[in-house]
C-alpha cells in the first residue's frame, strides 16, 4: 500500500448504469392524483370552457334589467342572485370570465416568449450575455408593475389585452430568472454534455434535451403567473379600468358590491368566489405539479418517528439476532461496543442489521465498503443523528458502560461533543457559513468547558494551532466561504475537540478533498490518536487510509459486517469474498510490484435494503456462490477477536482460492479502477 | 462592503432611469398628443398643434428626454395637463400615505409570516400542512376582495375601525392608525401567505442542512440551532421575498386606496390614467420606482448583515 486512493465506487464498478431519470410516461398524470391538482385542474377547466361558450348558455342577456329584482338572493330564477340593476349575476359573472382568461393567456405567452429563450441563452453563454442579460432583467423586476400598467392604461386606454401583453414583457424577467436556474442546471447533466460532444447543434440541444427537462417547472411557474394574471385583470377592472359598463367584468363586480354592503352584501360573494377560486385552482394546480418531483420521498411525522425510538428502546433488552445468536463480550478497554445494532427506515426496510463493534480506547477503527452499504448510517446512530425518517430499531451502543439506545434527545446532547465527536464528510458545507470561524469555535468551547469569552477564544485559536494551523488568528477572523477544503476541514477537527471527547467519529472525513490535503488530514488524525488518547471510528470507502491510520476494521456489505479483525489480519488474509474483491479491485501498488494489466472488478451493484437476499447479501455477486450460500448461517471467528460471515470460508481458505481479475473476466475492469 | 453598496447604488439609479426611458417612450408611442389632452375634445387641430408644439412635444425625442432628466435632477415633475398643478408638490403629498401602507403592510407580513413559517418547519406534522394549505389558499385571495370583507365584517357589522378616509398622522396619530389599520390588513392576509411559504420552505431546508449537524453534533441546545443558526440563514431568501412583496404590496396599495377613498399615489394613477394626463403619469411611475428601489436598497444592506457572502462579494 503507498499513497492513499479511494476504492472505486458503486457507479463505476456497476456495468454502464443509465442516468436514472423520473419516469415521465405515467398513465395518469401524478399531479392529478393529488386532490388540490384534481380539483385545480377541474375548476379551470369548468371556468374555461363555461367562460368562453358563455353566450351558448347563459339565462339571461348580460344587460337585462329586472329593476324589481334589485340586488336579489339565489333563487330558481337567478341561480346566483342579481345585481343593482336587476341583472343576473350568473350570466355576467360567465360572461366575463373569457377576458381574464384569455387575457392572462396571452401575459403568459408573452412573457415565456421572451423569458425562456433568453434563460437558455443565457444558460449556453455564460459569462458576459448571461451577466447581462441578467442585470436587465433584474431592472425590470425592480419596477413597480401596477403603476406602470396604469401608465400604460393612460396612453393607450382601456386595451387590456395589450396592456396585459405589456405586464407578460414585465413578467418575462421572472420567467427568465426561474428558467436560468432550471437550464443552467440541465446543461450541467452529463448527456447534455455528451450530445454537446456528439455535435449536436446548439438549437436541437435545446430543443431535444434541455427543454424537455424543463417541463415541469415551465408549468408550475405558468399556473402561478396565469393566476397573478387573473389577479392583475381583475385588479384594473376593480379601478374602473376594464370593459365599461353594461359589459360586466369580475373586478368591477367586486366594486359594485363594494358600494351596497349595506343594502346587497351577498354581492360581494359570487364574483368574489368565482375569482378566488380560479387563482386558488391555479395556485394548487401549481403546487401538485411542483410535488410531482418529490412524490417517491415520503416524509414521515415526528410522531412516527418517535414512536419507532420508543420501539427500538422497548426491544433493546430482549433484542437477539437471527445470525448472532451469542452476543460477543465487551472486553475491558473497549470505549465502544456496538452490539446487534439495527437500524431501519420507521415503517420502511432495514438499512443496517446485526452490527457488531468493538472500539478499544486510543485505537483507530475502521468501516469500509462500498458506497450504499450502511457506513454512514451506522456512524450516524452512534451519536443519535440519523436522517429524519431513519432510527436504531434494535441492539444497543454502550459507550463507557452506558447505553445509548433509546436514550432521550436531552441526555444524548450531553454526549455530542463533550463526548462523542463527529467529524462530517463535507467540510465546506459543515460550518455554519453566517457565522466567523470565532463564533463557531467559542460558542461550543464556552459551553463545554466553562470559561469566559476572552478565554474561549484563546483555546480556540489554541485548537487551531493543534490542529496544524499556524495563522490562527486571521482563521478566526474567516468565514468558512474564505477557506480551502483543507482549511476547513482542520477547522471542523479543531470543532470536534472543543469539548475533549473521548471518542471522534469521522464520517470519510477526505472524501471531499484533493489527494495532497487528504494526507495531510490523515497524518493529523493519526497524531491526535497517539497525541491525546482518543478513539476514532473512520468510515471510509478507501483501503488505503485504513491501511494507513486504522488498528482494527470492519468490512461492511449491503447493512451488515461481512468480516472484522485486525487491520494487519484482514488485509493481508482476507478470508470474505467481499474483501478480497476490494483488494483486488483496489488500485494501489505495492510497492516494488508491477503496475497489473487489469484491476478485478466486481459484477452487480450492492442490492439496496429491502432487497437483500436469505443467507449472503454478497451472494448475488459472488464468484464462489453456492446454493449453501443462499440460506442463513451462523459467522466464523477469524483474526483473533474478529470474525467473518461465509459459509465457504473453510473450502476458499483450502483451496486458496483468491479473486483475480482472470476469474472476474470483467472487459471494463481496466477503466473501472483508472476513473478516478 | 463600500464596492457592494455602491454597485446598488449604481443599480438603484439605473432602474430609476429605465423607469423614466419606458414611460417616456410609452407616451411618444401613444396617438394622442398632450395637446389635445390640454386642450380638451372642442379644440381644433390647429390649436393642438400650436400647444404641442409650446409644450416641446415636436423637439427631436433625446431632447425630450435629455430636458425632463434635467427637471427630475432638480426634483421638478413638471404641471399636470388637466389643472396646471404642480405634480411634484401633490405627489409629495400624497407618498406618505401611499408609502405608508405599503411599509406597515410589508412589516407586519414579515413578522407574522415569519412567526408561521418558522412554526410550520420546526412543528411539522399537521400544523405545518395547515399553515401550507391556508396559506396558499390566501395568497390566492384578491386583496381588493378581502379589502371589501374587512369592510363589511370590521367596520359594517362590529363598528371597530372607519370603513373609509384617511387621517394625516400630524393631525391625530391615533385616528391615523385607524384610517389605515383596513388597507394594511387587506394587504397583509396575502403578503404574510407568501413569507410564511417562503420562509418554512427556507427554515425547513437550512435545518436540513450539514452545518445543522455539526452543530447538533457539538451538542448545541435546540433553540439554539433553531433561533440563533437556522433562523439566520433562513433569512436570507424570506428578506428577499419581502423585497418583492414590497413592490407588490405597493401595488395593492395603489389599487386599494380607490376601496377606502384613501388620497395617496393610487387615486392620483388612476385620475391620471383615466384622463391621459401624460407628465402625470410619468411622475408616480418616476416616484413609485424611487420608492421601491430605495426600500429594496435596504433590504440589500438587511441581506449583507445576514450572509457574510454577500459581504464579500
Amino acid at each position: 500500500m503507498s499513497a492513499p486512493q479511494p476504492l472505486p465506487d458503486a457507479d463505476l464498478l456497476a456495468p454502464d448504469k443509465p442516468a436514472t431519470e423520473p419516469a415521465r410516461t405515467r398513465r395518469v398524470p401524478a399531479f392529478l392524483r393529488r386532490p388540490g391538482g384534481a380539483l385545480g385542474a377541474l375548476w379551470l377547466v369548468v371556468v374555461v370552457v363555461g367562460s368562453l361558450t358563455a353566450p351558448l348558455w347563459v339565462p339571461y342577456d348580460v344587460t337585462t334589467q329586472d329593476l324589481a329584482n334589485r340586488l336579489a338572493l339565489p333563487s330558481a330564477d337567478h341561480l346566483l342572485g342579481t345585481d343593482p340593476l336587476g341583472r343576473d349575476l350568473l350570466s355576467r359573472i360567465a360572461t366575463a370570465g373569457s377576458l381574464p382568461l384569455l387575457s392572462s393567456a396571452l401575459m403568459l405567452v408573452v412573457a415565456f416568449a421572451i423569458g425562456l429563450p433568453l434563460a437558455l441563452v443565457a444558460a449556453e453563454r455564460p459569462g458576459r450575455t448571461e451577466r447581462f442579460i441578467s442585470r436587465a432583467t433584474e431592472v425590470l423586476l425592480a419596477l413597480p408593475a401596477t403603476v406602470l400598467l396604469l401608465a400604460v392604461i393612460g396612453i393607450v386606454g382601456n386595451e387590456i389585452p395589450l396592456v396585459m401583453a405589456v405586464f407578460g414583457v414585465l413578467l418575462s424577467a421572472a420567467v427568465y430568472r426561474v428558467m436560468l436556474g432550471v437550464a443552467q442546471s440541465v446543461r450541467q447533466r452529463l448527456y447534455v454534455d455528451a450530445a454537446r460532444v456528439d455535435g449536436l447543434g446548439s438549437l436541437r440541444v435545446n430543443v431535444r434535451h434541455v427543454l424537455p427537462a424543463m417541463g415541469t417547472v415551465i408549468a408550475v411557474q405558468g399556473a402561478q403567473l396565469f393566476g397573478i394574471g387573473i389577479l392583475v385583470v381583475a385588479g384594473l377592472a376593480f379601478l374602473g379600468f376594464g370593459p365599461g359598463e353594461p359589459a360586466p367584468s369580475w373586478g368591477f363586480m367586486i366594486n359594485d358590491a363594494s358600494s351596497h354592503l349595506f343594502d346587497g352584501p351577498w354581492l360581494l360573494v359570487p364574483s368574489g368566489l368565482v375569482l378566488a377560486l380560479t387563482v386558488v385552482a391555479a395556485n394548487e394546480l401549481a403546487d401538485a405539479l411542483a410535488a410531482r418531483g418529490g412524490a417517491g420521498a415520503k416524509r414521515r411525522s415526528r410522531k412516527q418517528v418517535r414512536a419507532a425510538a420508543a420501539a427500538a428502546a422497548a426491544a433493546q433488552g430482549e433484542s437477539g439476532s437471527e445470525q448472532d445468536a451469542v452476543a460477543q463480550p465487551v472486553p475491558d478497554d473497549a470505549v465502544l461496543a456496538v452490539r446487534d445494532l439495527r437500524v431501519s427506515v420507521v415503517g420502511g426496510p432495514d438499512l443496517v442489521t446485526g452490527v457488531s463493534l468493538t472500539v478499544r480506547r486510543g485505537t483507530v477503527l475502521g468501516l469500509v465498503g462500498e458506497s450504499g452499504c450502511g457506513k454512514s448510517m451506522t456512524a450516524r446512530s452512534l451519536l443519535g443523528l440519523l436522517p429524519d425518517g431513519v432510527a436504531v430499531s434494535g441492539g444497543s451502543i454502550i459507550f463507557q458502560g452506558t447505553d445509548l439506545v433509546g436514550r432521550p434527545e436531552k441526555e444524548l446532547r450531553g454526549y455530542r461533543g463533550s463526548r462523542i465527536a463527529l467529524i462530517s464528510q463535507e467540510p465546506m458545507v459543515a460550518l455554519d457559513p453566517a457565522f466567523s470561524i470565532a463564533a463557531q469555535l467559542t460558542g461550543p468551547i464556552r459551553r463545554h468547558r466553562g470559561v469566559g469569552r476572552g478565554e474561549a477564544r484563546t483555546i480556540a485559536a489554541e485548537l487551531l494551532r493543534n490542529v496544524g494551523i499556524v495563522d490562527a488568528d486571521r482563521i478566526l477572523r474567516s468565514y468558512p466561504h474564505q477557506l480551502s477544503g483543507g482549511m476547513a476541514q482542520r477547522v471542523c477537527i479543531a470543532l470536534a475537540l472543543t469539548g475533549e471527547p473521548d471518542l471522534l467519529v469521522a464520517d470519510e472525513p477526505t472524501t471531499a478533498l484533493d489527494v495532497t490535503v487528504q494526507a495531510e488530514i490523515l497524518s493529523l488524525l493519526r497524531a491526535l490518536v497517539r497525541d491525546t488518547g482518543l478513539s476514532v471510528v473512520l468510515v471510509t470507502h478507501d483501503l488505503g487510509v485504513v491501511a494507513d491510520l486504522c488498528d482494527d476494521v470492519a468490512v461492511m456489505y449491503a447493512g451488515e459486517v461481512v468480516e472484522a479483525g485486525a487491520t494487519a489480519g484482514v488485509l493481508d488474509e482476507p478470508r470474505h469474498p467481499y474483501t478480497m474483491a476490494l483488494l483486488g479491485a483496489d488500485p494501489h501498488v505495492p510497492d516494488g510490484e508491477p503496475v497489473p494489466e487489469r484491476l478485478a472488478s466486481i459484477a452487480g451493484t450492492v442490492p439496496s435494503p429491502g432487497t437483500w437476499p436469505e443467507g449472503c447479501r454478497f451472494a448475488g455477486r459472488c464468484l464462489f456462490a453456492t446454493d449453501a450460500c443462499r440460506t442463513p448461517f451462523p459467522t466464523v471467528p477469524a483474526h483473533g477477536g474478529g470474525l467473518v460471515r461465509c459459509v465457504r470460508v473453510e473450502d476458499l481458505a483450502l483451496h486458496q482460492i483468491s479473486w483475480t481479475p482472470e476469474e472476474a473476466g470483467a472487459e471494463t475492469a481496466t477503466t473501472a479502477g483508472g476513473a478516478r | 462592503m463600500l464596492a457592494f453598496v455602491a454597485r446598488r447604488l449604481a443599480f438603484a439609479v439605473v432602474t430609476v432611469l429605465v423607469a423614466v426611458l419606458i414611460s417616456f417612450l410609452l407616451v411618444h408611442a401613444s396617438d394622442t398628443t398632450p395637446g389635445a389632452v390640454r386642450l380638451g375634445a372642442g379644440a381644433t387641430a390647429a390649436d393642438i398643434a400650436a400647444e404641442n408644439a409650446r409644450l416641446g412635444w415636436d423637439d427631436p425625442l433625446w431632447q425630450q428626454f435629455g430636458r425632463y432628466l434635467g427637471q427630475l435632477v432638480h426634483l421638478d415633475l413638471g404641471t399636470s395637463l388637466i389643472d396646471g398643478r404642480d405634480i411634484e408638490s401633490d405627489l409629495a403629498a400624497r407618498l406618505p400615505v401611499t408609502a405608508s401602507v405599503a411599509v406597515l403592510a410589508t412589516l407586519l407580513s414579515g413578522l407574522v409570516g415569519v412567526l408561521l413559517g418558522v412554526a410550520a418547519a420546526v412543528r411539522g406534522g399537521r400544523f405545518a400542512k395547515a399553515i401550507t394549505t391556508s396559506s396558499g389558499i390566501a395568497l390566492s385571495l384578491p386583496q381588493f376582495w378581502i379589502g371589501v370583507l374587512l369592510v363589511y365584517v370590521l367596520s359594517l357589522q362590529a363598528g371597530l375601525l372607519p370603513a373609509t378616509g384617511y387621517v394625516p398622522f400630524t393631525t391625530n396619530p391615533g385616528r391615523w392608525l385607524d384610517s389605515i389599520t383596513l388597507p394594511v390588513l387587506a394587504l397583509t392576509v396575502g403578503g404574510a401567505a407568501i413569507v410564511a411559504r417562503t420562509s418554512a420552505a427556507s427554515m425547513r431546508e437550512v435545518l436540513g442542512a450539514e452545518h445543522i449537524r455539526t452543530l447538533r453534533a457539538t451538542g448545541t441546545p435546540e433553540w439554539r440551532i433553531r433561533y440563533v443558526h437556522a433562523l439566520r440563514s433562513a433569512a436570507v431568501p424570506v428578506v428577499a421575498v419581502l423585497g418583492i412583496q414590497f413592490i407588490a404590496l405597493f401595488g395593492g396599495s395603489v389599487i386599494i386606496e380607490n376601496l377606502f377613498a384613501l388620497p395617496g399615489l393610487g387615486q392620483a394613477s388612476q385620475a391620471a390614467a383615466s384622463s391621459g394626463d401624460f407628465p402625470a403619469l410619468v411622475g408616480v411611475v418616476v416616484v413609485a420606482t424611487v420608492v421601491v428601489v430605495l426600500v429594496n436598497l435596504l433590504l440589500d444592506l438587511v441581506t449583507a448583515a445576514l450572509d457574510p457572502k454577500v459581504r464579500a462579494a
